[in-house]
């Protein structure tokens, strides 16, 4: 059967939950029409934003540095990107190496910014020491005070990640098997900061199956660090991933009606479960923070006490 | 029948008795098809596609735990 699209003969992808065969361009050119989309829809970008994209190198970052770049090029926005380097031995150097290519090729601004310099610690270390928490504990945390710094820094107005559709769906299940609905009120394509320190956050491959974004670069021929990070397979992220990459397997749709299924009851839970709280600046390191010290300031003082003991 | 397999950047040589679909390759070397995009002689396959004599299979991993 050939493509459904322009009836060419060469088909790289049948779309299960669809239907649709498709061939390169076809898939190509519906990918980042559906990006596009979600953009307007979602109302995720505006005329003279300056969008930082956080790019590890990896392929849902590439994938979107590749789609905004269609956006700058047309004037509407101005791009940057940041690369963080957690210090994470024989993984973490391939990706940034390649992250610095992509933004000289682009010819955007581009800064690599890493845990040992603004912590004064890595990723590997803090998981040397005894009894550490979850790897992505840490990590979440000090990734994404930095990626807001480095943000404010470089002027930028939005922060655009490569979140997927099986982030977001692993995302929903997560807090709700965990009972985080608060942190349910929080999910979706962008933020809405309680801080002006906080730069607005968006999501705009959130509807594109991680697959497809893995098909999307291969077939671009953009070059891509493909490799998993060695601490999340310890993640219950991973098994919560796992789970539903099986369930997908007899249920093509499931991610997407788990998607769609929060999105009804989104506006329900925050009216229900939205904390109010006025955010302050930490006291150590000036971040907003509801508490007197932010989370990462917490963590490092925590992280200090196991390195004196 | 013989073909060239490229898994992992390693290249093989390898030799069947019947011509295989990408498929059955993929349960055969237990990869998911899911976590995996797959090339015939340079092009991207769906997983019904039949290996001939003197193919070259790559097989892309681009989905890892986590």
């Amino acid at each position: 059967m050939n493509c459904t699209k322009c009836g060419k003969k060469e088909v790289m992808i049948e779309k299960k939950h669809s239907g649709q065969r498709l061939c390169p361009e076809c898939f190509i050119s519906g990918i980042e029409q559906k990006v596009l989309k979600d953009i307007r829809k979602y109302d995720l970008i505006e005329k003279g934003d300056r969008v930082m994209v956080a790019l590890s190198g990896g392929k849902d970052s590439v994938m979107l540095l590749d789609i905004l770049t269609s956006l700058q090029d047309r004037g509407i926005i101005d791009m940057m990107a940041v690369t963080i380097d957690e210090g994470i031995h024989g993984y973490r150097k391939d990706g940034v190496k390649i992250a610095a290519e992509h933004a000289q090729r682009l010819g955007i601004e581009h800064r690599v910014v890493s845990f040992k310099e603004y912590f004064n610690i890595s990723l590997d270390e803090i998981m040397a020491l005894p009894s550490p928490r979850g790897a992505c504990t840490y990590c979440g945390v000090f990734r994404r005070w930095l990626i807001n710094r480095t943000a404010r820094e470089m002027g930028a107005t939005k922060i655009a990640t490569g979140h997927n559709l099986d982030d977001e769906t692993q995302s929903i299940m997560m807090n709700y098997l965990e009972g985080n609905i608060e942190n349910l009120t929080r999910l979706g394509p962008r933020s809405h900061p309680k801080s002006d320190k906080f730069i607005v956050k968006i999501k705009p491959l959130g509807e594109i199956p991680e697959r497809e974004v893995g098909l999307y670069v291969v077939a671009k021929g953009l070059k891509v660090h493909f490799d998993g990070c060695p601490y999340s397979r310890e993640s219950f992220r991973a098994e919560i991933g796992e789970i539903i990459k099986n369930l997908s397997k007899k249920h093509p749709t499931i991610m997407y009606s788990t998607l769609r299924g929060f999105d009804k009851i989104k506006n329900a839970l925050k009216k229900e479960h939205s904390r109010n709280f006025t955010m302050e600046n930490c006291i150590k390191c000036g971040e907003p923070s509801a508490q007197e010290l932010c989370r990462a300031c917490v963590f490092c003082q925590e992280l200090e006490k196991k390195k004196t003991r | 029948m013989e073909f060239t397999i490229i898994n992992n950047k390693k290249t093989e040589q390898l030799s069947l008795k019947k011509n295989l679909t990408i498929k059955e390759l993929l349960d055969e070397i237990e990869k998911p098809l899911e976590t995996v995009v797959i090339k015939k002689n340079g092009h991207i396959v769906l997983e019904e596609e039949i290996i001939n004599e003197g193919d070259t299979i790559e097989v892309i991993q681009i989905i890892y735990g986590g």
